[in-house]
């Protein structure tokens, strides 16, 4: 498999570009000791200027560089925590409306459509502005508009696999039911919502961007959808301060999607092989 | 980076000087003022309630100031600072309980009715006294309008009110309302509120919500060839980005209250065709303060408040934020201001080793991580630089031990938080000085104020010393004596720190250079825009 995955050069690019995301993340706290938000020189530095300071400083005289490291860890600890709780939600929903089926299954399947129905940014917009930004509520906002798809997804799948002889076998030896759901279905029943993990977690980092752009951000942490809100407001004259982490946002989204589909193409692969 | 602009704006000028030529036959250099033309205008909100008489800010003026005319006009050259618009003349009484005004003659109303002292009258009683936000402080003690004569109108005071306050706000709230549009009415829900009726040099022609307002040409204006513009269109928008590139392409000839942002002044400046003017808000200064919630127990020490004063590098903040647009506050009175200012107050340098020190004696010392203890800090979200003092001052506050943790919210839950729940422990807040610290300053650190009443002392602060003293000031009729108690004031305030006066600021003017009269009065954004034209 990892051989496999090795192979596509899609896959080694998407793991090159977050092992250096993951890596700028991690090395934040050593290399840039201070509060990202102190001030450390003159305003609007432009880059290049300055070794100390080398991709300068925003309007109030913060160090650009340390704001992009910093920004990568709360992008991809927002990016990772809305992913895993909407997919925890959505796997945990789509098992249990698939294997109990009935009123269960429509009830739960009702609510997912009522979510479906209305666009997730739309929703984590508005429980944002209600609940106040912070980190935690973004996660929790950018999870409510995406938990549905992996609820869908991993229904249709145990309503496939419930029918198959091993769990009817389960289920004569005297399993209980939640048992067989959860360690005879559900295990069976991931591999395509993993798939489907990359485009949630690229999805999380840009709403969380969006978030931040429109002023619903935690405030007290750098956001590289903050820092590009913050540098908007002197496009013209400095557009490197909004330039600069909108690069830094496309190569994670893009890093998470080649990630994803080298995983796929992998794991299709080796199913062609077997 | 540097060489690809100078080629395009070298590109841009160009480009502009050949539009230039092909329009050069038109172009008749006579600086006579003209008739005819279009003003077009950037409108950065689009205020519901357009009723200057009732809402009494500079939103509702930049629209409606053309519109409703109050009796006098804030002017560079008159006396006292003042030109005549429907009153011709003013005159108080020795024992300060009454002030005559003589009012214009031969000026109608935009449907054709005569203005008499009755709309005086009606105005004064039913509409600035009970229900203007300013006016409820200044006219408290308004007893009796009599009118003696069509063309006269004595207001009677229950107690003596100094007439220098009168006169400072002639101004912002003595807007003349219609008596017959609104008697015998919910004056608070007429339709007029939304399309004005009054007096001035333009009728309210249109309001296309999220679009444009539209005003036309009063005909039958009292001015001597006045206005001279056919219509003002105020477009909507509410992008501040958006206005520098609407400038340069033409399709605004104006934006007012620094709709373009500071940042970008610099480059637009340079633009042929587009001039940046920071005269005409003289008696529209802003102040840029921290409120102080004085219920936490560590704001309730003086100590503490004056460690914070020391963290605030003011000059820093008239540089960085507001690029120097803005003066350094001493107190609570501007210093543009030549009526009330005294720069004889105690002063707070940027020392943050005094304010370490200061909150040490407090009785806070630096925890084991470099922390004394957490504030919540609220910064208003009406203005750019209120947000970014925000972030400033968190970074301040972090260099001498305070956690400050920031809340950003839109402007209604920011009033609720801060005006009626008392949610906060610093705010930043940006009050306007109206040419008389009586009108809307002393507010601010008055005690009594109710709950949820905004740019008012929310923060739970009680000095009885001060308070005596604006009660006095209140009724002191000699002006001088007036002006001295003020000076007291400010350095009663400057020394117990009820809050935090950081900079004082006006606004910037961007117009291109073919609107004329811009910027003659010291409010001119608010003012009636009679002698404006446009050179075509």
């Amino acid at each position: 498999m990892s051989r496999l995955f090795l192979r596509s050069p899609e896959a080694v690019a998407g793991t090159i570009i977050l092992a250096l995301l993951v890596a700028m993340a991690l090395a934040a706290p050593w290399l840039f000791p201070r509060d990202p938000l102190a001030i450390v020189g003159p305003a609007m530095l432009p880059p290049f200027q300055d070794w100390t300071l080398p991709l300068g400083t925003d309007r109030l005289g913060r160090d650009v560089l340390s704001g992009l490291f910093h920004g990568a860890r709360t992008s991809l600890a927002v990016g990772l925590a809305a992913a895993a709780t909407s997919i925890i939600v959505g796997v945990l929903v789509g098992t249990i409306a698939g294997f109990a089926g009935g009123w269960v299954d429509e009830v739960l399947m009702r609510i997912t459509d009522a979510f479906q129905t209305v666009p997730g940014f739309l929703l984590a917009l508005a429980f944002v502005s209600v609940a106040g930004p912070s980190l935690g509520v973004v996660v929790v906002a950018i999870a409510l508009g995406a938990w549905t798809q992996p609820a869908r997804i991993t229904r249709a799948e145990v309503l496939s696999i419930r029918e198959r002889d091993y769990v009817a076998g389960a289920r004569v030896i005297g399993m209980h039911p939640a048992e067989i759901a959860f360690r005879e279905v559900l295990p069976n029943a991931l591999p395509p919502v993993l798939a489907l993990s990359s485009v949630i977690v690229a999805a999380a980092v840009l709403t969380e961007a969006a978030l931040s752009f429109l002023g619903l951000g935690d405030p007290n942490r750098v956001t590289w959808g903050g820092m590009i809100a913050e540098g908007r407001a002197v496009l013209r004259s400095a557009p490197f301060l909004s330039i600069v982490p909108g690069i830094a946002l496309v190569l994670t989204v893009l890093g998470v999607y080649l990630l994803g589909e080298g995983a796929v193409e992998a794991s299709a692969v080796k199913r062609g092989n077997a | 980076m540097s060489d690809f602009r100078i080629s395009r704006r070298g590109v841009l000028a160009g480009a502009a000087m050949l539009l230039a030529s092909t329009a050069m036959p038109s172009f008749v250099f006579a600086q006579e003022p003209k008739k005819g033309g279009r003003l077009v205008v950037a409108a950065d909100s689009e205020p519901r309630n357009l009723n200057p008489a009732i809402v009494a800010s500079n939103g509702v003026f930049f629209v409606s100031s053309k519109v409703v005319e109050p009796l006098a006009e804030a002017s560079f050259e008159g006396e006292d600072g003042l030109s005549p618009r429907l009153a011709t003349s003013w005159e108080g009484s020795e024992d300060g309980k009454s002030v005559t005004f003589k009012l214009r003659e031969g000026v109608t109303w935009h449907d054709g009715k005569p203005f008499t002292s009755a709309d005086v009258a009606f105005s004064a009683l039913q509409v600035w006294k009970p229900l203007q936000n300013l006016g409820r402080v200044v006219f408290k003690d308004l007893e009796a309008v009599e009118t003696p004569d069509e063309h006269t109108a004595v207001f009677r005071f229950a107690k003596p009110t100094p007439f220098q306050l009168i006169k400072n706000a002639l101004p912002a709230l003595t807007a003349v309302l219609p008596k017959h549009v609104y008697d015998g009415s919910d004056i608070a829900a007429n339709p007029a509120n939304n399309a004005p009726v009054g007096t001035g040099p333009f009728t309210f022609a249109e309001h296309k919500a999220g679009e444009y307002y539209r005003l036309a040409r009063n005909e039958a204006y009292w001015g001597e060839n006045q206005p001279l513009l056919d219509e003002i269109i105020y477009r909507v928008l509410p992008d501040r980005a958006a206005a520098a590139g609407a400038l340069e392409a033409e399709e605004v000839d104006l934006a007012a209250f620094s709709a373009v942002p500071l940042a970008d002044l610099d480059r637009i400046s340079k633009v042929p065709g587009i001039e940046v003017v920071t005269k005409g808000y003289e008696a529209l200064t802003y102040q840029l303060i921290v409120e102080i919630n004085h219920r936490r127990k560590e704001l309730a020490d003086l100590k503490v408040r004056q460690a914070i004063a020391h963290a605030i590098d003011k000059e820093f903040v008239v540089k960085t934020i507001f690029l120097g647009h803005a003066e350094t506050a001493t107190g609570p009175v501007p210093k543009n201001d030549k009526q009330f200012y005294t720069a004889d107050v105690p002063g707070y340098a940027f020392d943050v080793a005094k304010a370490n020190a200061l909150l040490d004696e407090a009785g806070y010392p630096k925890g084991a991580d470099g922390n004394r203890f957490a504030l919540k800090l609220l910064p208003a979200p009406y203005f750019n630089e209120t947000k970014q003092f925000g972030a400033y001052l968190r970074q301040a506050l972090a260099e001498v031990g305070i956690t400050a943790e920031l809340v950003n919210n839109d402007s209604a839950a920011h009033q609720k938080a801060v005006y009626t729940d008392h949610a906060f422990d610093l705010a930043v807040a940006p009050p306007v000085f109206r040419g008389d610290p009586a009108i809307s300053t002393t507010i601010l650190v008055q005690s009594g104020a109710p709950d949820g009443v905004p740019f008012s002392n929310q923060g739970g602060y009680k000095n009885a010393d001060i308070d005596a003293l604006i009660a006095k000031a209140a009724e002191t009729l000699d002006a001088e004596a007036r002006t001295k108690l003020y000076y007291e004031f400010q350095q009663k305030v400057a020394e117990d720190l009820p809050l935090i006066n950081v900079a004082d600021w006006g606004f910037i003017t961007v117009a291109r250079d073919t609107v004329k009269n811009v910027s003659n009065n010291p409010r001119w954004a608010v003012s009636n825009w009679a002698d404006t034209w446009v050179e075509k």
